[in-house]
């Protein structure tokens, strides 16, 4: 039986590029003089000390596939044709999850609530961006584990409550990750708390 | 002569590589096994291990084959032969597979091939990256080592490593078990760091100083990639370096991975690589028996390039390093982790809290740090588990190397043992116990130390003496390996208010150090005070003799403004920063390029000064304060504008008001982001809220366009964007009734049947809770109310808005001009 694996903490290199794209920066065309400068990328340090990237990740082989349903060795289905399309050439599953944590969201409530909302949505955009990162990070980590079989994880992803994989399935994924461990719940609407924590399903082909 | 000895004495009259200076042919390492053991049959998802020893004789062929291409070292087949990996398939009996695996490759290759013990992850991270225990990790290993010794190995490598902390520990592993010649090698991604973050440069300064006899890296990329890491690590190596590239990048075709080099393209890259300065060069992923013929060929007659250092003057974290090169800049030591005289600091060390060490770390790293002293000196206070708890969360919030600072030999032991990097011993003295115990445990773990010159019973007063207790405490470090780029030496900081000499024998011994014994130096600047009014003049001048007597480095604190700037004017009179970039970023606007703290460099956002940002014409204060978002200004800016006789009605109508539309036009253009978007919006408020009183008592009241009621829909808990374009339509002049998020339908519609808004704004953020809105507004056309419904959020798509009866903003500056369009056509 596979083991969920998991990572604390995610150490990744800050992803500037994605947290200035996220908050609307257009190269060339957007102009920042030098304090405000040095205020954001202040803001963006602050929130890579405040947040600490977390996650959980299993494989599991696909026991069986249609065209509408994936089921896994561990008996769960998921059902979506979009899903199965994604994974028509894995033959196995990498489910992962990632979290920024509660600091960082206390963070953003209180200055988006209080007297420094420019300081909220820098830690907002940056708590995005890592945790995606985190999610690249541990297809990474994979990969280069596989390397050595010869497999590889697909580049991209698919989440609960894209396209036809319905967000509820969000709480099947929390479950066989046992997010919990990771300080991560769920909602009756399947939101992810704290809020800044994601879900995902790569495929391994070879 | 020992075992490691034989095994350096062999590799010598083999091949004359480990003197760097009179090898004569690049050492080849053997190509990947996993490729070839798939060709071999090898299905996937079993335990490799246990395959290779149900199959002896494809594993046989396999080490052959590289031997008679050409290998001179083949690696055992105990890639994942550790207890956590084999434990994966249910195996326990690691020291066994791992004795026969290294027989298997003893007998396939016989005498003339060297076998070195393959040791590599156990797939957990190490504390304190992970959950794997620093102490476990070491035993794990050592299981795994015993077993491989048993087997007969010659040597031992530890390869496709991602993670410092696991490697010190398998590279402590053998050290304490045998003295084996090992290598180590890291894998990099594309982006040159580790997965965990560690750089080839940093790796190469910890590994070697913890006892690593070559360094480098493997897998991941090609040799193309290696080509760089090589050179660029190799004026910084003291031992010979190594390199096991794949065949190129793997790519996918159909089901299959492909590495897209073949075995002639991948050998021309050997001599190349040797021009970097590989010495030791080997295949990984992809790479077949015939790789390595070729690479053989390809590197007959290349002579490897010189180890170029017998030693480095360098320290290390685990994502980053600090070289003390001479002519570089004086190093600051951030000294605010220290607990003596900060009750605030104790109170926390005791209570185990780290908050106030987090944020002490990250300000001294912002204001100029490079390097952070650590001291956990409390009454009462477990100093080895406080030392460890500190050191793990610094290492994981902190790229800037640390300096261990006790009087205690066990903490420092402790910390040693524990930091996933080089650290700086502070101190070792002439005492007798410290020389007895901490010399032995410094060279062990390969840490620098600063040396300080006073002795059992005595603080020596004047630098001839000082001057005796160093040489005579270098002397015992030589004994230990240790050169003078190994050591920092004290100059033993007195206060002139008991003699008035103090300082001027300390500067006699820095300068003794830098000119004479030709080493590192470094002073805790503000003791030279001690007991004397005004202080702070004192240490300045202090200070700027130091640096003109060649002081390497100071303890100080870094929020020191002062200092800083002192610091950076010495570094341009002495020569050390050239053109004086450092110092013109310094004290002009233009900060420095923002560093990022835990990985490589992005191309940070494009600046430009204010001036060359076309926003405004207007020389008007208030309006630039508004749009600069200038928060700490604004409201002095304003009383200014108010004395010199100004209306606030007038401030608001003629210069903020216009100010925060031009804003709002600066964003639709992109000319603006977001955060500057915010910033004026904030500014704005910030402004309105000091003249509301004033406005009221001119009896001009703010007139109110319009009030809106926001909401983030039920289910959704995601209200930044919410948030966001309920301030901006505060700044314009609309009255907001925040309902917050999740909110029920029913409550949406009770507010709004009790306020009577002129505009519902609804936001949310997911898919599924999107469809909540159309709830809403079923719910008001239900209750017979003729509202008039705004929506936005990331999902949310003008076709959406429309198909449910809203309309839609894109975003807070949309927002605005939506509200503004629905009350108009009302």
């Amino acid at each position: 039986m596979k083991k969920i694996v998991t990572f604390d903490p995610i150490v990744i290199p800050l992803p500037e590029k994605m947290i200035y794209r996220r908050l609307g920066y257009k190269t060339g065309v957007t102009q920042v003089t030098p304090a405000q400068t040095t205020e954001i990328q202040k803001y963006v340090e602050d929130a890579q000390s405040i947040i600490h990237l977390m996650g959980t990740a299993l494989h599991l082989p696909i026991a069986e596939r249609s065209a509408v349903d994936i089921r896994l060795e561990n008996g769960v289905t998921f059902h979506s044709r979009k899903l199965s399309t994604f994974l028509s050439k894995s033959t196995e599953v990498l489910i992962m999850a990632a979290t920024a944590g509660n600091d960082i969201m206390e963070a953003i409530r209180k200055d988006t609530t209080g007297s420094n909302v420019t300081r909220g949505v820098v830690l907002d955009a940056t708590a995005s961006e890592m945790v995606d990162a985190a999610l690249d990070w541990i297809v990474a980590y994979f990969n280069q584990l596989l390397r050595r079989e010869n497999r590889t994880v697909t580049q991209s992803r698919f989440s609960a409550g894209y396209g036809d994989f319905p967000l509820t399935d969000q709480v099947v994924i929390h479950k066989i990750l046992n997010l919990e461990k990771i300080g991560v719940s769920i909602t009756e609407s399947c939101m992810l708390i704290p809020e800044k924590s994601v879900t995902a399903i790569a495929g391994i082909i070879g | 002569m020992n075992k490691k000895q034989t095994i350096k004495a062999m590799l010598k009259e083999k091949i004359l590589l480990l003197d760097g200076a009179l090898g004569t042919k690049v050492m080849i390492l053997d190509g990947a096994m996993g490729t070839e053991l798939q060709k071999k049959g090898m299905p996937v998802g079993v335990c490799p291990e246990l395959w290779c020893l149900e199959h002896p004789e494809a594993v046989s062929d396999i080490h052959t084959a590289y031997k008679k291409a050409g290998a001179d070292v083949v690696y055992t087949a105990t890639f994942g032969g550790n207890r956590i990996k084999l434990a994966e398939y249910g195996l326990t009996n690691v020291r066994e597979m791992n004795k026969k695996l290294a027989r298997l490759a003893k007998k396939a290759v016989g005498k003339d091939t060297l076998v070195a013990g393959d040791i590599s992850s156990t797939g957990l991270f190490v504390d304190p990256f992970g959950p794997l225990a620093f102490e476990e990790a070491v035993d794990i290993y050592k299981e795994q080592v015993q077993g491989l010794i048993e087997g007969g190995v010659d040597l031992f490598v530890i390869e496709t490593m991602i993670d410092i902390q696991e490697t010190r520990a398998a590279l402590l592993a053998v050290k304490e078990t045998a003295p084996y010649f090992t290598l180590v090698t890291m894998t990099y991604e594309k982006e040159g760091r580790t997965l965990n973050g560690t750089d080839p440069l940093t790796a190469l300064i910890t590994l070697q100083s913890l006892g690593a006899d070559a360094v480098g890296c493997n897998c991941s990329t090609g040799p193309e990639d290696m080509v760089a890491i090589i050179a660029a690590i190799k004026p910084y190596a003291k031992v010979p370096l190594v390199v096991k590239p794949n065949a190129g990048m793997p790519r996918l075709e159909g089901n299959q991975t492909i590495f897209d080099m073949d075995a002639r393209s991948f050998a021309s890259f050997g001599p190349k690589l040797a021009a970097a300065g590989a010495n030791i060069i080997g295949g990984c992923c992809g790479t077949t028996p015939e790789f390595i013929r070729r690479l053989k060929r390809s590197l007959s007659g290349i002579k490897p390039s010189a180890v170029e250092r017998k030693s480095i003057s360098a320290v290390s974290s685990a994502w980053g390093h600090k070289i003390f090169e001479k002519e570089n800049p004086l190093t600051i030591v951030g000294e605010r982790l220290n607990p003596t005289g900060k009750k605030r600091l104790q109170q926390e060390l005791l209570d185990g809290s780290m908050t106030l060490v987090r944020q002490m770390a990250r300000e001294q790293e912002q204001s100029g740090a490079e390097l952070l002293d650590v001291n956990v000196g409390v009454p009462g206070i477990d100093e080895v588990r406080k030392i460890e708890d500190i050191i793990r969360v610094l290492a994981t919030v902190s790229k800037l190397p640390l300096v261990v600072d006790s009087s205690k030999i066990e903490t420092i032991e402790a910390a040693l043992r524990f930091y996933p990097g080089r650290a700086l011993i502070n101190s070792i003295s002439g005492e007798q116990e410290k020389v007895k115990k901490l010399l032995p445990l410094a060279a062990k773990y390969g840490a620098m130390f600063i040396l300080l010159p006073l002795t059992d019973g005595e603080v020596p007063e004047t630098a001839a003496r000082r001057i005796e207790i160093v040489k005579d405490v270098f002397k015992k470090a030589h004994r230990y390996g240790f050169t003078k780029e190994d050591i920092v030496a004290d100059g033993l900081v007195m206060t002139v208010a008991s003699n008035s000499q103090a300082a001027v024998e300390t500067i006699k011994t820095i300068q003794w150090y830098t000119d004479v014994f030709n080493c590192r130096s470094i002073v805790g600047l503000s003791n030279v005070s001690f007991g004397m009014p005004e202080r702070e003049w004192m240490n300045a001048a202090f200070f700027s003799m130091t640096q003109t007597a060649g002081l390497t480095m100071a303890i100080a604190n870094p929020g020191s403004e002062k200092l800083i700037h002192m610091k950076v004017a010495g570094d341009v009179l002495l020569g050390k920063d050239k053109n004086a970039t450092t110092y013109i970023a310094h004290f002009s606007d233009l900060p420095p390029e923002p560093k990022p703290m835990k990985g490589p460099s992005e191309k940070p956002p494009v600046k430009v000064s204010a001036a060359e940002i076309k926003i405004t014409t207007s020389e008007d204060s208030v309006h630039q304060a508004v749009i600069e978002g200038n928060r700490d200004r604004i409201v002095e800016i304003l009383k200014e504008r108010l004395a010199a006789g100004e209306e606030a009605s007038h401030i608001v109508d003629s210069m903020m008001i216009p100010a925060i539309i031009h804003v709002g036009g600066l964003f639709e253009k992109k000319i603006y982001y977001l955060p500057q978007l915010i910033a004026s919006a904030e500014a704005m408020k910030k402004g309105l809220a000091y003249l509301e009183p004033m406005l009221k008592t001119t009896k001009v009241t703010k007139k109110v366009k319009g009030s809106v009621l926001m909401a983030t829909v039920k289910g959704d808990i995601h209200d930044i964007g919410k948030n966001i374009v309920v301030l901006l339509l505060q700044n314009q002049g609309y009255r907001v009734i925040d309902l917050g998020k999740d909110v029920k339908p029913e409550s949406i519609i009770e507010k709004s049947k009790e306020l009577r808004p002129d505009v519902v704004g609804l936001s949310a953020l997911m898919t599924t809770t999107m469809v909540n809105m159309k709830d809403v507004i079923g719910l008001a056309a239900k209750e017979g109310l003729k509202l008039k419904f705004m929506v936005g959020g990331a999902v949310v798509t003008d076709a959406y808005a429309r198909s449910i009866g809203a309309a839609y903003a894109q975003d807070g500056v949309s927002a605005v001009k939506t509200v503004e369009k629905l009350i108009k056509s009302a």
